[in-house]
């Protein structure tokens, strides 16, 4: 019960950052909405399955999960801002 | 939780349309972090509702390879080649 209502948490915060994605403008607004909400949504999305039918042995890797995607998410959307930064002060033809 | 499967896939679509058309190169990139990581989680809920333990390796070698691709890619774009 309480792994669906964090499952459902998580997914109601992935399709506000969605809406976030498609509303905004520019690059960073866009970064800011999908890093956000992605970490905390998915994160509350894998959280919500382990919880979801009690312990079992599988869950060892779904924790496995939640643990690279909270260390390599962040890495990816700072990746892609310093790139979109650097290239924008310092490339020849910026965007 | 397939309600949950089916929110996670129905955000999918915008990000495929801002992947097609987006202003810049870095929107596209960011679209497709973020469809990626929404692919990982469905693959996650699929595992646990079928009860196939195959699935949840085959999200973390996703997970591991878009994570590569992206910031590849980010590196790519940061030195300023593919655009001249």
């Amino acid at each position: 019960m309480i792994g669906t209502v964090l499952a459902a948490c998580g997914a109601f915060l992935v399709a506000v950052g969605t809406f976030g994605i498609v509303r905004f403008r520019d690059v960073y607004s866009r970064l800011q909405a999908s890093g956000v909400s992605d970490n905390a949504g998915l994160a509350l999305v894998l959280l919500g399955l382990i919880l979801y039918e009690g312990w079992s042995p599988t869950d060892w890797t779904l924790l496995f999960l939640l643990l690279l995607m909270l260390v390599t998410n962040p890495i990816a959307t700072h990746s892609i801002a310093k790139s979109a930064f650097v290239q924008r002060h310092t490339g020849e033809d910026s965007p | 939780m397939s309600i949950v499967e089916g929110i996670l896939l129905a955000t999918i679509v915008p990000l495929l349309c801002i992947l097609v058309k987006a202003p810049t190169a870095w929107d596209r990139l960011l679209a497709y972090n973020s469809a990626a990581n929404r692919v990982t989680a469905v693959l996650a809920i699929s595992s646990v509702v079928l009860d196939q333990a195959v699935l949840l390796d085959v999200a973390i070698i996703y997970a591991a390879l878009s994570f590569i691709g992206v910031v590849a890619l980010a590196r790519f774009m940061e030195r300023g080649e593919g655009f001249r």
